[in-house]
């Protein structure tokens, strides 16, 4: 009777995305990496060097949410980067 | 004694890599440090099956060219304590790799963790040599299909070729309702033929390939009667006699509902 009831819990429970989904979008993300050959990991550490440049000249605004990704587009990829800028730091000259 | 065991078949999609992944996390769940190794170098999969492809840095073949330290190629799988997946390389070619560098690899991995998983690449050449090389024993995978059987055949025979111990028997993507019918070779036809001791019988089942989409292993889910079959494999592999089930008959409608039910007992063992 628990294996009943924990079933029906199952049946009602809020569901996860579709296993088919879920798959779908690992693979597009493993395609991506597979043609550029680069590891999330090396990604992930270039966003950050990347960011450290961009700080030194502006005030990111991390609450805005920063964008780093990559792209695959007709066989091309390309990576996008949206960082919300708070002002811009003056430099002397 | 640490123990490094090979997963190998010949033949390629009879389910190596699902095997490896489930069994080196089953043997987590029991406990044990567990490391499974890639040695599909060029195609790497294993990462993907466990869900751990997001977190790559280093491959094995870094390892062996000393481009990093084998603890920071290891990636930790944050679900169960103790297990530990080393990725192959995706873009270098199985010629980077010699069965040396896989015996001392192996040697390696031993210090620190009671299980060496070796998931074997299809085919008989380079890819095998080398991940028989470092391995005490062999869990040969096969389907109740003419061609899978013939392969496992070939492969038991390098495997003893190699001075490994006779390897066992996992059969995997049985189908009870076909068995019954006479439309697939049970168990007993492949024992028959093969005649090497068998550790499992895995059914084909749905199971495998929504666990596969969401890259986490089916042996985690002890609902899911595949889950339990590779949890069973996890005890005799360990050296536990846990009987494997019957799955040559066909229950029925009636009596699968009943059983969904609860009202039912389960599989009768034999």
């Amino acid at each position: 009777m628990l294996a009943l009831l924990q079933k029906l819990q199952d049946a009602f429970a809020p569901s996860r995305p579709a296993s088919k989904d879920e798959a779908k979008q690992r693979l597009k993300l493993l395609l991506i990496h597979d043609q550029v050959d680069l590891p999330p990991m090396q990604l992930e550490r270039m966003k950050t060097e990347i960011l450290e440049v961009v700080a030194r000249y502006c005030e990111i605004d991390p609450d805005e949410g920063v964008e780093f990704r990559l792209n695959r587009e007709d066989g091309q990829v390309s990576i996008i980067s949206c960082v919300p800028v708070r002002r811009v730091i003056c430099r002397e000259a | 004694m640490a123990e490094c065991i090979v997963v190998t078949s010949g033949k390629g999609g009879v389910g190596k890599t699902t095997t490896s992944a489930n069994l080196a996390a089953g043997l987590a769940l029991q406990g044990k440090s567990v490391v499974v190794v890639d040695a599909d170098i060029g195609l790497r999969n294993l990462d993907v099956v466990l869900g751990l492809e997001n977190r790559i840095v280093y491959d094995l073949v870094q390892v062996i060219e000393g481009e990093c330290r084998l603890k920071q190629a290891l990636i930790r799988d944050k679900r169960v304590e103790g297990l530990f997946l080393l990725p192959a390389a995706q873009t270098r070619d199985k010629a980077a790799v010699k069965p040396e560098d896989m015996q001392k690899l192996v040697r390696d991995l031993k210090v620190d963790h009671e299980y060496v998983i070796i998931d074997c690449p299809a085919g008989i050449e380079q890819g095998f040599k080398n991940s028989v090389a470092g391995a005490d024993r062999a869990l040969v995978v096969t389907t109740p299909e003419v061609s899978a059987i013939r392969d496992a055949d070939r492969i038991i025979g390098l495997v003893e070729a190699h001075d490994l111990p006779e390897p066992q028997l996992i059969i995997n993507r049985y189908r009870p309702g076909m068995v019954s019918r006479g439309d697939m070779m049970n168990r007993d036809d492949i024992l028959e033929i093969l005649a090497i001791p068998l550790v499992g019988i895995v059914p084909d089942h749905q199971d495998v390939i929504i666990s596969a989409n969401r890259g986490q292993p089916v042996v985690f889910d002890d609902r899911s009667i595949v889950g339990q079959a590779y949890r069973r494999i996890t005890e005799r592999v360990l050296g536990n006699d846990v009987p494997i089930p019957n799955f040559d008959e066909d229950p029925g409608l009636w009596t699968t509902f009943k059983r969904w039910m609860g009202f039912a007992p389960a599989r009768e063992a034999v």
